[in-house]
């Protein structure tokens, strides 16, 4: 079973518009997909993640379907902005604790966990960190990267561990390093 | 209960320098206009007015992105996203009738209970204008002042203040659930 399934999914506001993408992504999975702007990139994540609602097409987050189901698929989608935050390092564990709270998680173990995350992404700036720590600790099966940094991708990927992957791109080479070769072939209807 | 917590505490966080320079606001007009209930009334659901405004969409960017990207119900963050400008602008009320006090307007405590009524239903009615653009925001912003200006009328030029507290709470209620619903259907993009 597809953890995230696009069909024809497009969205459409004035002069917004982005897709129609089709694509699967199943658990354990990693696909990047290239897109032409940064604006279709964040728009095409956050339908991805439940946050913005196709105009058109399906998106479908592990069976659910964020029209009307969203809070169910944000429970199963993490979304990492493109956005740094500017959080600073006294402010961890206070943003932490914060994220816990909406994401309903205890919040000792949301400490304790972004701490061996923290330690893990040593070398990131902690303005793109953070937001991925925050996301990681809602335990999401499918983490959504909206533009993620080329430079982390390492890190990045290996954080994620064994969940599925889904990221958006506004070139050919961050998006290699972040989906498999295959990935790319299946993007756009 | 968590959520909710956490949303107020971090808004509150982002926002303190409004907060606090509202407070020192009320603390001076409190003590150069202690007697009657006009003042109260008019300046604190101003307060309301600029605190319901200080939640649009856009201030707060990663806010926004965590609790839109966070499981939570359209109602359980409209609730949370409401209690932030009604505490900022009751506090701002009590500050205010606190200074009153202190320069012997002894009905004080009265006028505080007209007033915080007043400014609760004037800052919810306000806060379905963050989510709208153009004359719309506009009308809600008039709405709100509408709101003030009978709850007024009811408490102080007809003395009625059983009819104010009910007027109020028919207001408020209905408000808060407009802008639950608003922020539902609400897309981010």
């Amino acid at each position: 079973m597809a953890l995230l399934r696009m069909r024809n999914a497009a969205f459409s506001l004035g002069t917004c518009s982005a897709g129609p993408v089709t694509l699967d992504v199943r658990p354990g999975e990693r696909t990047a997909l290239p897109v032409g702007s940064p604006q279709e990139a964040a728009v095409i994540a956050l339908m991805a993640a439940g946050i913005a609602k196709a105009s058109s097409g399906c998106v479908l987050i592990g069976d659910y379907d964020p029209r009307v189901q969203s809070v169910n698929c944000k429970r199963i989608a993490g979304f990492v902005p493109h956005e740094p935050v500017s959080v600073q390092e006294r402010d961890f564990a206070g943003y932490i604790a914060y994220r816990a709270a909406l994401w309903k998680v205890n919040t000792r173990n949301a400490l304790a966990y972004a701490a061996v995350l923290r330690e893990r992404l040593a070398d990131m700036h902690e303005a793109f960190a953070y937001p991925l720590i925050g996301a990681l600790i809602g335990m999401p099966k499918l983490v959504v990267l909206d533009r993620p940094e080329l430079a982390y991708a390492p890190q990045i990927l290996a954080v994620t561990e064994t969940r599925a992957v889904f990221s958006t791109h506004t070139n050919a080479a961050a998006a290699h390093a972040f989906g498999r070769p295959h990935a790319l072939a299946m993007t756009r209807a | 209960m968590r959520a909710l917590t956490a949303v107020v505490a971090a808004r509150l966080y982002v926002q303190r320098r409004i907060v606090l320079y509202s407070f020192v606001a009320a603390l001076i007009v409190g003590s150069l206009q202690p007697q009657g209930a006009v003042g109260p009334i008019l300046f604190c659901s101003l307060l309301g007015i600029i605190a319901a405004l200080a939640q649009s969409p856009g201030r707060s960017p990663h806010l926004d992105r965590c609790e839109q990207s966070a499981p939570l119900y359209g109602r359980e963050l409209a609730r949370a996203k409401a209690l932030v400008p009604c505490v900022a602008a009751g506090l701002g009320a009590l500050v205010y009738a606190g200074a009153a006090l202190a320069r012997g307007a002894f009905d004080a405590p009265l006028t505080f209970a007209i007033t915080l009524a007043a400014v609760v239903a004037c800052t919810l009615v306000a806060l379905s204008a963050t989510l709208r653009q153009g004359s719309s925001r506009g009308l809600y912003v008039l709405l709100a002042c509408a709101a003030s200006a009978i709850a007024y009328a009811l408490g102080v030029v007809l003395h009625v203040f059983a009819a104010e507290l009910a007027f109020c709470v028919f207001v408020s209620f209905f408000a808060l659930r407009q802008y639950g619903e608003a922020l539902a259907r609400y897309d981010p993009i």
